[in-house]
């Protein structure tokens, strides 16, 4: 199934910021940023830490509504999913 | 109005766009670019979950606050020092509730709002972390 990845300010300078990705049914966020980090070291520095956890300060929205930290894990995406990824906003 | 803009804006407009019979004040904050031997900054904002978020702040202040009108103008793109960033407009029958909503809204806009600042100074450019996760 394909979703779509945009990515915002010092993670788009990294990731791009809108990419298509092609990722299994019943995939979830957690696959799509393994499927993010594979693509260069920058990007799984940019979104795991050394033990390969989820870092803690990127922010996750699907379809425009943000996700509690604790249900990245447990969050499956569905075909035309708009997945947006960003550090701590700065605005204002 | 809500609003995210490449645009300068006039506050004064704003202001007296919000007057009305009930309101007996309006509070505003405007945020504007501070010379911290920057050149310029870059502004850069997730369009619609922005606006989305600024409406959703929008009616929190007006449910949570004895308030007639908010209107928030965010501004996007290339700013230089001296340049408005951000106004808020809040009208209201008195003036506790206007300053308590104005404070709670750019408070609220710090905290949610996919928007982010890059400075540029005569060394390179960095990203101004959030604080807020």
């Amino acid at each position: 199934m394909k979703v779509v990845v945009r990515a915002f300010a010092r993670f788009r300078e990294v990731v791009g910021d809108v990419n298509t990705l092609d990722i299994p049914e019943g995939s979830g966020i957690q696959e799509l940023l393994t499927a993010l980090g594979a693509r260069s070291h920058e990007c799984r520095d940019l979104l795991f830490d050394e033990e390969g956890r989820v870092r803690e300060h990127i922010i996750v929205m699907v379809n425009r509504r943000r996700l509690a930290r604790n249900a990245i894990a447990s969050t499956v995406l569905s075909e035309e999913d708009e997945v947006a990824i960003y550090p701590p906003v700065a605005g204002g | 109005m809500i609003t995210i803009t490449e645009e300068n804006f006039d506050p004064g407009a704003f202001i007296d766009a919000a007057r009305e019979r009930q309101v007996g004040g309006i509070v505003t904050f405007t945020g504007i670019v501070r010379d911290d031997g920057i050149t310029s900054i870059e502004l850069e904002a997730y369009h619609e979950a922005a606006l989305q978020e600024l409406g959703a702040i929008r009616d929190e202040a007006l449910s949570r606050f004895d308030i007639r009108s908010v209107d928030i103008i965010h501004r996007v793109g290339t700013l230089e020092v001296g340049d408005h960033i951000v106004l808020i407009v809040v009208g209201s029958p008195h003036r506790g509730d206007a300053f308590r909503a104005c404070e709670y809204i750019i408070d609220r806009i710090k905290e949610t709002v996919p928007i982010w600042k890059k400075e540029y100074t005569a060394e390179g450019s960095r990203w101004v972390p959030g604080e807020h996760s």
